[in-house]
């Protein structure tokens, strides 16, 4: 069974609350579903979810993994919050790319990127 | 072109001392020649628990006995698992079991198939799954908004070079895919 841990931390940017989500280990059929939920139960207690997600130590995800990425995307969208994806490995970034998130979600080589991409997205808004 | 048959039961875990004498005639015994294809077929109960440990194995073929890359093993990783993972949901029921055969030509290419026994509660047949890819390959991945409906149409039709649906006597379906190598690709 793939082991996956995830950590959350609070941070800030321009004022205004920030998740840094951590991703280490594998993500798939055997974990996701449970793991999703605890990212789902962020987006709701946030009014408006800015979110890091570190992909520094993430392994592997699956199709349905990324499916529920998009998920994800589109409900911090609704709130009128931001994700972005940070540090994936290569293999990551490659499966990012065969399945078109890296069109919609922005990623980035690290956590200070992510945070200035952020800060630069809600000045351009 | 000669070829080697392993069944690997799926708790598999082979321990191996290359110093020991024994164990080198072994090894040296199975060096795999330029032209020789190698095919290794691993029967697993439809359980998602194993998929990890099919997923180490998968990246140590591709690695090891292909001449692909170590991306192109990351990525038929992916594709094993996804192929896997629709036969565990949708082929074979629970108790029942799921084969998937490696075939390996050293610096020419990886196949693939895996075999459900369509006892599963969602049987699909090859005509069913040759129309759902037909149907979404080369669909606008950004546009795909649900959770599923990513594994087949986008990572194993990009990640591939041939997919072929067929019943199988089992009553089940079995996914033949191929994988090249390209010079410059792998």
């Amino acid at each position: 069974m793939a082991q996956v841990q995830i950590t959350f931390q609070n941070d800030t940017f321009d004022n205004k609350a920030l998740k840094l989500i951590a991703f280490a280990g594998q993500l798939d059929e055997t974990n996701i579903d449970s793991e999703a939920k605890k990212i789902y139960q962020v987006i709701q207690e946030m009014p408006e979810p800015n979110i890091i997600l570190d992909f520094a130590e993430l392994e592997y995800m699956n199709s349905k993994s990324i499916g529920y990425l998009t998920d994800w995307y589109s409900k911090i969208m609704a709130k009128n919050g931001k994700i972005i994806i940070a540090h994936p490995r290569a293999n990551i970034m490659d499966i990012l790319k065969v399945v078109g998130i890296t069109q919609i979600i922005h990623v980035v080589d690290s956590i200070d990127a992510a945070k200035a991409e952020l800060s630069e997205v809600k000045t351009k808004a | 072109m000669g070829e080697t048959n392993t069944i690997l039961s799926a708790d598999f875990k082979p321990q191996v001392d290359a110093n020991h004498p024994e164990e080198q005639s072994v090894l040296n015994k199975s060096q795999v020649s330029k032209d020789t294809s190698v095919r290794i077929s691993i029967i697993l109960p439809t359980n998602a628990y194993f998929m990890a440990g099919i997923r180490d194995f998968t990246m140590t073929v591709v690695k090891n006995m292909t001449g692909f890359s170590e991306q192109w093993a990351f990525r038929f990783q992916s594709v094993v698992d996804e192929l896997t993972n629709n036969a565990i949901e949708f082929g074979s029921a629970p108790g029942q079991d799921i084969k998937i055969t490696f075939v390996s030509t050293q610096n020419k290419s990886i196949e693939v198939y895996v075999e459900d026994t369509g006892t599963g509660p969602n049987k699909k047949t090859a005509a069913d799954m040759s129309a759902f890819l037909a149907k979404n390959k080369g669909v606008n991945p950004a546009s795909i908004t649900t959770i599923r409906g990513r594994g087949l149409s986008q990572i194993v039709s990009s990640w591939t070079d041939f997919v072929e649906f067929k019943d199988n006597e089992k009553g089940g379906l079995t996914v033949h895919v191929i994988k090249n190598i390209v010079q410059g690709e792998s």
